[in-house]
């Protein structure tokens, strides 16, 4: 692995001398992931064109992010999928994480991405998702959308969603939900667990 | 967008935590997973010479420039299979980084309307440059605009030379530029004389100049030599009188001009007089006369219309009014301040002078501005540390605002020395740009000639020597288009082609 020190100024565009970030060469991680070595050639050139030191923050991360979702308020969502993730530096993304990330959202088995789907909704890591979590992260999703949408959310639209379905999730009425209640309940409708499968990008 | 196209699979791969909530199931995926993304290409872009390659990709990045739209096809050259510009190969490297990193620099030692031709060029707005590089161009293209108006103004003025007829428009014209004419300069210099001469009285008829008849006390010699003060004032109030007037009548707008601030100074200067030729020497209103005499002095400020310096001082303030605002309101809490406490720190000491405020304030301007007339003097231990304090303080606060001013005024000043030197060498440039106009336009005349034998040599059967071969086709049909022009307006051949040469090449 790459020496890395810790940088004081904050801003992935900054340069801190001797916190340089060298990836492992691209046949070594095509190995440790689901992609092919043009595919990851592909994705460097970009992710290094868009961050030159190699590593992105949070706020770099909440700026690309809400370049997909041009109208709506994508940083609170932003701020979750940046948690999944285990840095190695605190706060820092660098290529290494953010291609492990992918290959297990994006290509990962079911129980890897259904794994990964829990990291998501439990935001304290405690192995369980409370209804305050998932309230939470169904705020950030709705949040996405933002206020331009035909027709507009209505107002307790998260509240009532989370209503609806948390006791729907939680079968053994606990308070919370564990990973296994989730994988249930995705897996209790065919057509939502291929869902899972729609969002792979070709590249 | 293109710029975060690395980004969408991990925004997609993201996505997968909507699952759980999804009110439906989501739409199949668009792209069939056998299919690739088409292979990205470099493109050879040669401006100029020097080559520049980049991906198709960086270009389509900006879809509404020229580079980032099929406009660039216009530009293609199969042979060489590059794109060819023949423009600024250094300005297009910014330019073309800006493709690249998504940031317009603009560099300090372009001159600025070369980079805002090559950036219309290559269809890119100036307002993309960046933050690090947008003042310095806003500065430069805000200069050359101020510039560029100067030059357009005074070329209006310059331009209104030709005849006019009318008799006010020459008198206006007289009253303005005083050069135009010698008529007009012998009034600018009757003028100013009668200004000078008549300052010159309201302060000598002041002096004394022996003593009282029967009295105690010196005679100003106002009084001693009434008649003859009176007689020059009125001569001078008759000057001023036909002047106001005849500027009234030439003006071409009157309402602008009675509102006008030399006109009012014209006015203030002259009405003195006429409101004492009405009063009698009556002493309950030979007081209010007497005020009236003060106002005799602002006909100084009609040199204003004499000198430059005078307009450009009085043009300084105007602009720093706001700076002259400040140090006034300023200078005003601090001596109310100042004058609250030196009252009440020498209110109790015997046979003072700060009887009051107010009459403090009259010590505590003279301290600050560090006059220090020494009329009144603190006593007590207090009032001398307060005093102390307000002198420094005085100092201060009116050394601020000053470089402001004086920076203002120098900036003013040299803008109209070079406006005035522009001028002066604009006439000599723009006979030496019409001399290499008329040398271009006799090279095309006497090439026109040339073409127009051989082509009736031709015409006649005798045989020509190959050296007429190499001409441009492009310029054989351009000498075509003229002589068809001569044909289809002729009289006689030779003499009508060159006289349209003297209208087309100013000859």
């Amino acid at each position: 692995m790459s020496l890395e020190e810790e940088c004081d100024d904050a801003g992935s565009n900054s340069w801190c001398p001797g916190a340089r970030y060298r990836p492992e060469p691209p046949a070594a991680l095509a190995r440790a992931s689901h992609f092919t070595q043009h595919e990851i050639k592909l994705m460097y050139r970009g992710f290094k064109q868009e961050c030159p030191t190699g590593v992105v923050d949070e706020e770099a991360f909440k700026h690309i992010f809400s370049q997909f979702f041009p109208l709506g308020d994508a940083s609170q969502y932003a701020h979750f999928v940046f948690n999944t993730v285990k840095h190695k530096q605190r706060g820092k993304l660098n290529f290494e994480e953010f291609l492990g990330t992918l290959s297990l959202a994006g290509r990962g088995s079911r129980a890897e991405k259904l794994s990964w789907v829990f990291a998501l909704y439990d935001a304290d890591g405690d192995g369980r998702i409370s209804r305050a979590e998932m309230l939470a992260v169904v705020r950030a999703v709705h949040g996405l959308l933002g206020p331009a949408a035909r027709p507009p959310l209505p107002r307790h639209a998260a509240e009532d969603l989370v209503d609806r379905i948390f006791h729907l999730m939680d079968t053994n009425a606990d308070g919370v939900v564990t990973p296994d209640e989730l994988a249930r309940w995705i897996a209790r409708d065919p057509a939502l667990l291929s869902s899972l499968d729609t969002l792979d990008t070709v590249l | 967008m293109a710029s975060v196209a690395a980004w969408l699979p991990f925004a997609r791969a993201a996505a997968i935590g909507w699952v759980p909530i999804a009110t439906h199931p989501l739409p199949p995926p668009p792209v069939p997973k056998d299919r690739r993304r088409a292979e990205d290409e470099k493109l050879l872009i040669n401006v100029s010479g020097r080559r520049f390659e980049t991906w198709r990709n960086t270009l389509e990045k900006y879809p509404d420039s020229l580079l980032g739209s099929t406009e660039r096809e216009f530009f293609y050259d199969e042979d060489s299979r590059e794109y060819f510009f023949d423009r600024d190969p250094d300005i297009f490297r910014h330019i073309l980084n800006y493709y690249r990193t998504g940031k317009l620099h603009y560099p300090k030692h372009e001159c600025l309307t070369g980079y805002d031709e090559e950036l219309a060029f290559f269809g890119i707005l100036p307002d993309v440059i960046g933050d690090c590089c947008y003042e310095d161009y806003r500065d430069r293209k805000r200069e050359n605009a101020e510039r560029l108006m100067d030059d357009k103004l005074s070329e209006a003025g310059d331009q209104s030379l030709p005849q006019l007829t009318d008799l006010r428009q020459k008198m206006w014209r007289a009253f303005e530029n005083p050069h135009t004419s010698t008529a007009a300069l012998v009034f600018y210099y009757v003028t100013g004389f009668f200004i000078a001469v008549s300052v010159m009285a309201n302060v000598v008829e002041t002096v004394p100049c022996g003593h009282r008849p029967g009295r105690a006390g010196t005679l100003p010699c106002g009084e001693r030599y009434k008649i003859v003060f009176f007689c020059l004032d009125t001569a001078c109030v008759m000057i001023f009188t036909a002047e106001y007037l005849l500027r009234l009548f030439a003006a071409p707008d009157r309402c602008k001009f009675v509102r006008s601030v030399m006109s009012i100074i014209d006015v203030v200067a002259i009405l003195p007089y006429y409101i004492g030729l009405g009063i009698t020497d009556n002493d309950d209103v030979s007081g209010a006369f007497v005020t009236l005499r003060v106002f005799r002095v602002f006909r100084i400020f009609k040199f204003s219309r004499h000198s430059q310096g005078l307009r450009i001082l009085g043009y300084t303030l105007k602009s720093c009014a706001s700076e002259l605002g400040f140090l006034v309101f300023s200078l005003a809490m601090a001596i109310i301040i100042f004058a609250t406490v030196m009252f009440y720190a020498e209110k109790n000491e015997q046979d003072t002078n700060f009887t009051s405020i107010p009459a403090a304030f009259w010590y505590t301007i003279v301290t600050m501005t560090t006059l220090g007339y020494g009329d009144m003097v603190p006593g007590t231990i207090a009032g001398k540390i307060v005093g102390g304090v307000c002198s420094l303080s005085g100092v201060l606060v009116i050394a601020l605002p000053v470089p402001v001013i004086v920076s203002n005024f120098s900036r003013i000043y040299h803008q109209n020395q070079r406006a005035d030197k522009r001028k002066a060498q604009r006439k000599a440039r723009l006979a030496r740009i019409r001399i290499a106009k008329a040398s271009s336009g006799a090279a095309f005349v006497s090439k026109k000639k040339a073409a127009e034998a051989r082509l009736a040599a031709q015409e006649s059967g005798v045989e020509l020597d190959d050296a007429g071969r190499d001409e441009d086709i492009f310029e054989l049909q351009h000498h075509h288009l003229l002589r068809c022009l001569e044909r289809t307006t002729m009289i006689d051949d030779v003499r009508k082609f060159e006289c349209y040469a003297e209208v087309v090449y100013g000859k």
